[in-house]
């Protein structure tokens, strides 16, 4: 018996020994035109240990005999080698381009998957595509690339963030940003200028309901799933980039009168009260001032520098891979003063011990900003007072001061501009570590944690100096520090258990999560008075008294809010060509009263590869096919601050006794906005694989829309918010792309996108419409449909403004707000982008337009210089056309009719088109490169948007809250020229 | 079995991490105070009524930029105190010109600004009932300045959203909104159903006032912040303003002289130190401005250190500031010339306060007014020209100006133009001109905006059209 024992001991022992027999495979990956590929990975399929080919395409790899060796490469088909027993050295393995996109990746955050089988509306844009153009934060990289996102940079201050919509507005009051995932947790949308855009791998679009409910209550505005760069299994390499440029203004397409037609229009136009010449000039000085044209944009803008330089380095073994990369970006903005100076660090490792998988990503960046007020109608904002002062006035005086003598009394931009600071120091760090483990005694099943934080440190110090229009308003009247710090912190925990498991041709997988994501905001603000002496910091604040009147204004904030999740998702295909994706969720938020702070979502999605089906076969036209449904639900509920349910009263005082006043009012009732999209699309690969493409069309209902419920304002407020409406955003979404010519030398592609998205309100709880301000939402039309009075001109006889009345036949010249009607709409009607790419031999030729159509902006900054009432300042030229007498036919109205901004005379369009990137680029050639001991060497220019073409009277036409208040930072307009090295 | 051991371990701390982490999402706000966890003890209630206090600096009543200040610097804008002065970015040009239409920014910030000092003051007597059997006094004193300040308030809106005055008028008077209840839609009850509520309310909080806990007034009241609340004198200056709008004569004439009794009028000496804050004299109830509040009459005029960086939006017409004679003390405290142009002294700045910053206390009520309540409500009664007389009389002795012996119309014409001078900029000439329906006759600098008449729809501010839209039983103002 004991003898049986040990023979059976022994016979295991010699199975393992035998199935544990392993060999060296040594090999060479080649690809396209038998070029060798580096960082190709090879998987040894049994024992699942991955090794990357070196710069020659070579690996090594310990292996079982008769394992089956993976070999992929981003582009390219992964291919499966079984290895025969004398095939062991030297093998040749020769992959074939990707004939479809089916073979990409998909990242949703909580899973991964390839396209094949994954059967949501989901595109993917590669880190590397769009990494090399000269913008800080990186959203805005996205704009134009994938359909159904719609990136609207509304400023060209350096860092500063884009609006991100996915498929339209699911939202009218709630936001309606995406939510963001780096390396599986949630970061804020909003400080992008933090991160280095060359550290990211990849953008992952999630745009229906059967990707989006995993996210459940932050998932109905779309998710941006972001992944960063890992170490590759091989040498170690390095690359190094740097890139040098210089940003140009755009034209402002409104211009205003000259010195000779201001001083023309205050002489020769009579206006109320003040008459003709109000300021009295002689001819003498008329003569003098006419022939003074200041060239006041010139002493704002700056033709500005910007520069990058980025070092990074990847490698490791079977164990351990890492990337590192640290990086330095310096842009000075267009307008003097502006700036912005980043320096960012990054490692990310992977370890694995055997069952056991470790993951850390830690990114580290500093940040330190200059800016300037923007989008504002505030007097003293530099980028306003330049415009508004007059044309005849110079910057300055003739002893080099500046300028302070306008007789209307407009302040001088630039003591404002040079002497105040706004600057901003940021730190911001995002990290997570991830274990996951491989359970050993049930086949398939792992269980995974990963826990990360997203934490940002501001820093902003404003400071008034005593020469300036802004000092003006301050206490004391001796210059002004604000000083404010925000912290914020947001940590994500997710735990999983997961399965896979494959019964003949079915084949399942699937995990149950449990998640808590939770955020604290602290700030604390001061602000100190008094600086006066030679000081110009905090230092420098004097201590106040009540006579001396500086005595400091301190507050702070602070808040938080908590979401608790528990959810699955689930995956099963059979025989490879019908796929189904099913989730559901539970999430629990902080943010709403009791009783209604859980709700449910889910979602489902069914994929058909149709070029599987043995019907298709003998087509030629189709080289795959996959149509796909989904639908489900997601939820939103960025409404408010974190306590936007509970009756909240906030601090006051009065005769210097602190008291209580109510600053929020009570919503027991509020809860998520709920955004169910039904989806489906097409994926094909058509001729040969040159023609790829995705269809997708998809209905988006909100439900539990907030909106101001509108109430007596005899109350003591004019609305609640309220769950009360629901909206729909119906779109299609087409993506294609072609291959012209593609041979060995030459490749030309194009390819474009363009999202169509109408959205609707189906209903606002028994109201028929919600007014506020210039935009209705009303029952039947678009969401954020402009209402204003339409403007019908001018009357001949008497130089009054006319006016539409409702009925829209008679005209007026009696301006009444009942008038208002609804004139198209502010979300555009459609977007996208087209471009092309050209290669001959190393050289590269690539393109990217991007244009947005049907919408309408308020050019509020537009009427600022067109009211006659500001005749002693700064004035659009088009008021030369005023009417003077009876029999003037104009389209401009007398100064003594009475001057309304609420018309569509203030409407324009916003429809544009853009140049947003050429890039011409050139790799050095292999042999020259190999020569010097080098991977590579890549010289490129680019053009950051060129030309931009749209009719609106201002800098730029990309505005995503549709109206222009005024002082618009013009859009970024670079050419940069830099170099990539790697070896 | 050790791997076994372990994998168990792994998956039962899996599942207590899966398990209940629903406490972490009760979270409670620490940045503000829940009102539903509020409101436990009486004294919770003085931090509201403290509240209801500081909404009266709200943007748009007293003070205000860019078109605000619809209670204090529109008043005389709107009437004939002023003329357009150089540096004058548009602030209040509406005002001046009457064109004001329901949309106007400045009329709707007046009209919600107005209501929700009403609202806070609601606020600080939701459910204060329950606390009557245990401190009777400290509930007085709470909900009687509640009441007060909401009469107060009511009278406000009143004067510029009522068509007319008259204690019994059918006239469209304007919603009283005595609790807190968000889903009210009111309608607008007659300008008598209005006096009627408000007349209550101060009767009542009159009542509750002279029988309190602690003084209303703080016991060290210092000058500068004394005078800010609202005690039983106050409500008695309160009641008399409102019987002369009222055309309640008798009332109006009881009232004020229980004021004028406990409150003598300020020396000559002692008037300029009103306007900075350096004495209390004569001051009924003001409401306190402090460093770090809005200032008063930018929009009107904004000194600077130096005179030449003056910002002179409106100029006093200059048949105004000559109607002071010779040692008249109000000429110097109302006007200084700066700059070679006559501004407005009346905001400057406290005492001490070496740089015109406007900070200072709106004076709400002052002793003079009583004086002129009296002499007017005296006269119109008929029979009592005498009495009229002498306190008129009193009042310009008081200013060093010149007395007079006027009887009947001229009398009337002397009390009003009396009005004009001690009350500039104080909130009431555009309302005397139409509670005595007269014309606004402007001669100075006033382009095609000379002359308003009686009867021109401007007399009345437009009800804002966000309320028409929301509240479908509110009526607007006839003409609009």
């Amino acid at each position: 018996m004991k003898k049986i024992r040990t023979l059976l001991l022994i016979g295991l022992v010699c199975m393992t020994q035998f199935l544990y027999a392993q060999s060296r495979v040594t090999g060479k990956v080649i690809g396209e035109n038998n070029l060798p590929l580096a960082g190709a990975t090879v998987n040894v399929k049994s024992t699942n240990t991955n090794v990357v080919t070196d710069a020659a395409g070579n690996f090594t790899v310990t292996a079982p005999a008769n394992s089956t060796l993976v070999i992929s490469y981003s582009g390219y088909q992964t291919l499966e080698r079984t290895l025969t027993g004398t095939q062991m050295d030297n093998i040749v393995i020769v992959l074939q381009p990707a004939e479809s996109a089916l073979t990409e990746v998909v990242v949703t955050g909580y899973t991964t998957q390839t396209r094949r089988q994954y059967t949501g509306s989901v595109n993917r844009i590669s880190g590397a595509d769009v990494a090399l153009q000269p913008i800080a934060s990186l959203e805005q990289l996205l704009q134009g690339k994938s359909p159904g996102l719609l990136i609207q940079s509304q400023s060209g201050q350096p860092g500063s963030a884009a609006s991100v919509t996915i498929r339209g507005k699911g939202s009218v009051l709630g936001g309606t940003q995406p939510l963001f995932i780096i390396d599986g947790i949630e970061v804020t949308a909003a400080d992008f200028q933090g991160l280095n855009p060359a550290d990211i791998e990849s953008y992952n679009v999630l745009k229906d309901a059967v990707t989006t409910s995993q996210y459940g209550s932050r998932g109905a505005n779309g998710v941006i799933v972001v992944t960063t760069k890992r170490g590759a299994n091989g040498k170690t390499r390095f690359t190094y980039d740097v890139q040098y440029g210089v940003q140009y203004l755009p034209k402002n397409k409104l211009a205003l009168m000259t010195s000779a037609q201001h001083l023309d229009y205050e002489t020769n136009y009579d206006r109320p009260i003040y008459g003709l010449n109000p300021f009295g000039w002689s001819a003498g000085d008329i003569d003098s001032l006419s022939k003074l044209n200041p060239n006041w944009e010139g002493a704002v803008f700056q033709k500005a520098k910007t520069q990058q330089h980025i070092l990074s380095a990847s490698g490791g073994n079977e164990r351990t891979r890492f990337f590192i990369s640290g990086s330095i970006f310096k842009q000075d903005g267009l307008v003097r003063t502006t700036n912005l100076n980043r320096y960012t660090g990054r490692a990310n490792l992977d370890h694995t011990a055997g069952n056991l998988k470790i993951g850390l990503s830690t990114s580290v960046g500093y940040s330190e900003r200059s800016g300037t007020d923007e989008n504002d109608n505030v007097i003293t904002t530099p980028l306003n007072a330049f415009r508004w002062t007059l044309p005849y006035i110079t910057p300055y005086s003739s002893d080099g001061s500046f300028n302070l003598d306008d007789p209307g009394g407009n302040p001088n931009p630039l003591p404002d501009l040079f002497l105040n600071t706004n600057r901003n120091k940021q730190i911001k760090a995002v990290g997570s570590i991830s274990l996951e483990y491989r359970l050993p005694f049930v086949r398939g099943l792992s269980v995974r944690t990963l826990w990360g934080a997203d934490f940002t440190d501001n820093q902003n110090e404003r400071y008034t100096d005593i020469k300036t229009q802004a000092n003006s308003v301050v206490p004391g009247g001796q210059g002004a520090i604000n000083s404010n710090t925000l912290r914020r912190t947001r940590y994500t925990g997710t735990t999983s258990i997961n399965y896979e498991k494959r019964v003949g041709d079915h084949n399942f997988g699937g995990g149950l999560f449990t998640e808590i994501v939770n955020r604290t905001t602290n700030s604390t603000t001061f602000t100190g008075y008094g600086l006066s002496g030679p000081l110009k910091s905090v230092s420098g604040i004097t201590p106040g008294t009540t006579t001396n009147r500086f005595i400091p204004n301190v507050g702070g904030t602070r808040n938080g809010d908590a979401l608790v999740s528990y959810f699955f998702i689930g995956n099963y295909d059979y025989k490879g060509k019908y796929f189904v994706n099913l989730t559901g969720r539970r999430d629990g938020s902080s943010r709403l009263a009791e009783g209604n702070k859980y709700v449910n979502y889910g979602g489902a999605g069914l994929g058909w590869l149709l070029t599987s089906e043995d019907f298709m076969k003998g087509q030629k036209a189709f080289n795959t096919l996959k149509l796909r449904a989904s639908y489900g639900s997601a939820g939103n509920a960025s409404i408010g601050d974190s306590y936007e349910a509970f009756e909240q009263f906030g601090n006051v005082s009065y005769n210097g006794i602190g008291g209580l006043v109510l600053i929020n009012l009570k919503k027991p009732n509020l809860t998520w906005e709920t955004r169910r999209t039904a989806n489906v699309g097409a994926e094909f690969t058509m001729f040969n694989n040159r023609l790829t493409g995705s269809v997708d069309v998809y209905s988006a209902n909100t439900a539990g829309l907030y909106l101001n419920r509108q109430i007596s304002s005899t109350n003591g407020a004019n609305s609640i918010t309220t769950n009360l409406g629901k909206l729909k955003n119906n779109g299609v979404e087409i993506a294609l792309g072609y291959d012209v010519i593609k041979s060995k030398d030459v490749t030309v592609n194009i390819n474009a996108n363009w999202t169509s998205n109408k959205s609707e309100i189906l209903a606002l709880d028994g109201n028929d419409e919600i007014i506020g301000g210039i935009s209705i939402n009303r029952v039947g039309e678009r969401a954020n449909s402009v209402y204003l009075v339409k403007y019908a001109g001018v009357d001949a006889a008497t130089g009054d403004a006319l006016y539409l009345k409702r009925d829209g036949k008679t005209t007026t010249s009696v301006y009444d707000p009942n008038d208002a009607v609804i004139t198209g709409s502010f979300d555009p009607k459609g977007f996208g982008g087209f471009g092309t790419t050209i290669s001959f031999k190393g050289i590269e030729l690539s393109a990217l337009l991007n244009y947005q159509y049907g919408y309408s902006v308020y050019n509020q900054g537009r009427s600022d210089v067109e009211n006659p009432q500001y005749w002693y300042s700064g004035l659009n030229a088009d008021l030369m056309r005023e009417w003077k007498q009876p029999g003037d036919v104009t389209d401009i109205p007398s100064a003594f009719s009475d001057f309304q901004n609420a018309t569509t005379r203030f409407l324009e369009k916003g429809d544009f088109l853009r140049l947003r990137n050429v890039m011409l680029s050139y790799n050095l050639r292999q042999s020259l490169t190999n020569k010097w001991k080098l991977t590579g060497i890549r010289f490129f220019v680019q053009g950051q948007n060129l030309y931009t073409w749209h009719s609106f009277k201002g800098y730029d036409p990309e505005i995503s809250t549709g109206a222009l208040t005024g002082a618009q930072y013009p859009a970024l307009r670079a050419v940069t020229g830099g170099v990539s090295i790697g070896f | 079995m050790k791997r076994l051991l372990q994998n168990i371990s792994i998956l039962i701390f899996s599942g207590a991490v899966l398990v209940s982490c629903s406490k972490k999402i009760e979270l409670e706000p620490t940045n503000t105070v829940n009102g539903d966890k509020f409101f436990t003890t009486i004294d919770d209630y003085d931090f509201v009524l403290t509240g209801a206090y500081s909404r009266l600096k709200q943007n748009s009543l007293y003070s205000g930029v860019n078109g605000g200040s619809i209670f204090l610097s529109a008043v005389d804008v709107a009437a004939d105190n002023f003329y357009t002065g150089g540096d004058n970015l548009g602030a209040l040009n509406g005002m001046f010109r009457w064109n004001y239409t329901a949309d106007n920014d400045g009329v709707k910030g007046a009209w919600d600004a107005a209501y929700k000092v009403i609202q806070q003051a609601n606020l600080s007597v939701r459910g204060i009932n329950r606390f009557r059997g245990e401190s009777p006094e400290k509930v007085n004193r709470i909900e009687g300045q509640a009441r007060a300040l909401r009469a107060f308030m009511h009278l406000e809106i009143l004067r510029w959203w009522a068509p007319d005055y008259d204690r019994n008028s059918a006239s469209l008077g304007i919603p009283y909104v005595d609790a807190f209840d968000l889903e009210q839609m009111p309608a607008r009850p007659t300008v008598k159903q209005t006096y009627d509520k408000m007349e209550a309310d101060l009767k009542a909080a009159k009542a509750m006032l002279s029988n309190v806990d602690v003084p209303i007034q703080s016991v060290t009241s210092i000058a500068g912040t004394g005078r800010a609340y609202m005690d039983s004198l106050v409500v008695n200056a309160i009641l008399a303003r409102m019987y002369l709008y009222a055309s309640q004569f008798d009332s109006a004439i009881k009232y004020s002289t229980y004021v004028i009794n406990a409150r003598p009028l300020a020396t000559a000496t002692e008037f300029p130190l009103i306007w900075q804050d350096a004495t209390t004299r004569e001051v009924i109830w003001s409401v306190n401005y402090q460093t770090i509040d809005a200032p008063l009459a930018r929009e009107i005029y904004r000194p600077a250190s130096a005179a030449a960086n003056d910002e002179v939006s409106w100029i006093p017409v200059t048949a105004l500031v000559n109607s002071y004679t010779g040692t008249d003390v109000r000429k110097p405290a109302y006007f200084v010339t700066r700059n070679g142009i006559t501004v407005i002294n009346k905001y400057f700045a406290k005492a001490g306060i070496t740089r015109p910053d406007g900070i200072v206390n709106f004076k709400v009520f002052r002793t003079a007014e009583m004086y002129l309540i009296r002499a007017e409500a005296l006269a119109r009664k008929g029979g009592f020209d005498i009495a009229a007389l002498a306190d008129l009389n009193i009042l310009r002795a008081a200013r060093n100006a010149p007395t007079g012996s006027e009887t009947g119309t001229a009398l009337l014409t002397s009390i009003a133009t009396e009005r004009r001078k001690e009350l500039f900029m104080e909130g009431h000439r555009f309302f005397d001109l139409k509670r005595t329906v007269r014309t606004v006759n402007r001669i100075q600098d006033c382009s095609s905006y000379c002359t308003l008449l009686p009867g021109n729809r401007a007399w009345a501010l437009p009800i804002p059209q966000t309320e028409i839209i929301a509240n479908p039983n509110m009526k607007q103002n006839p003409g609009y």
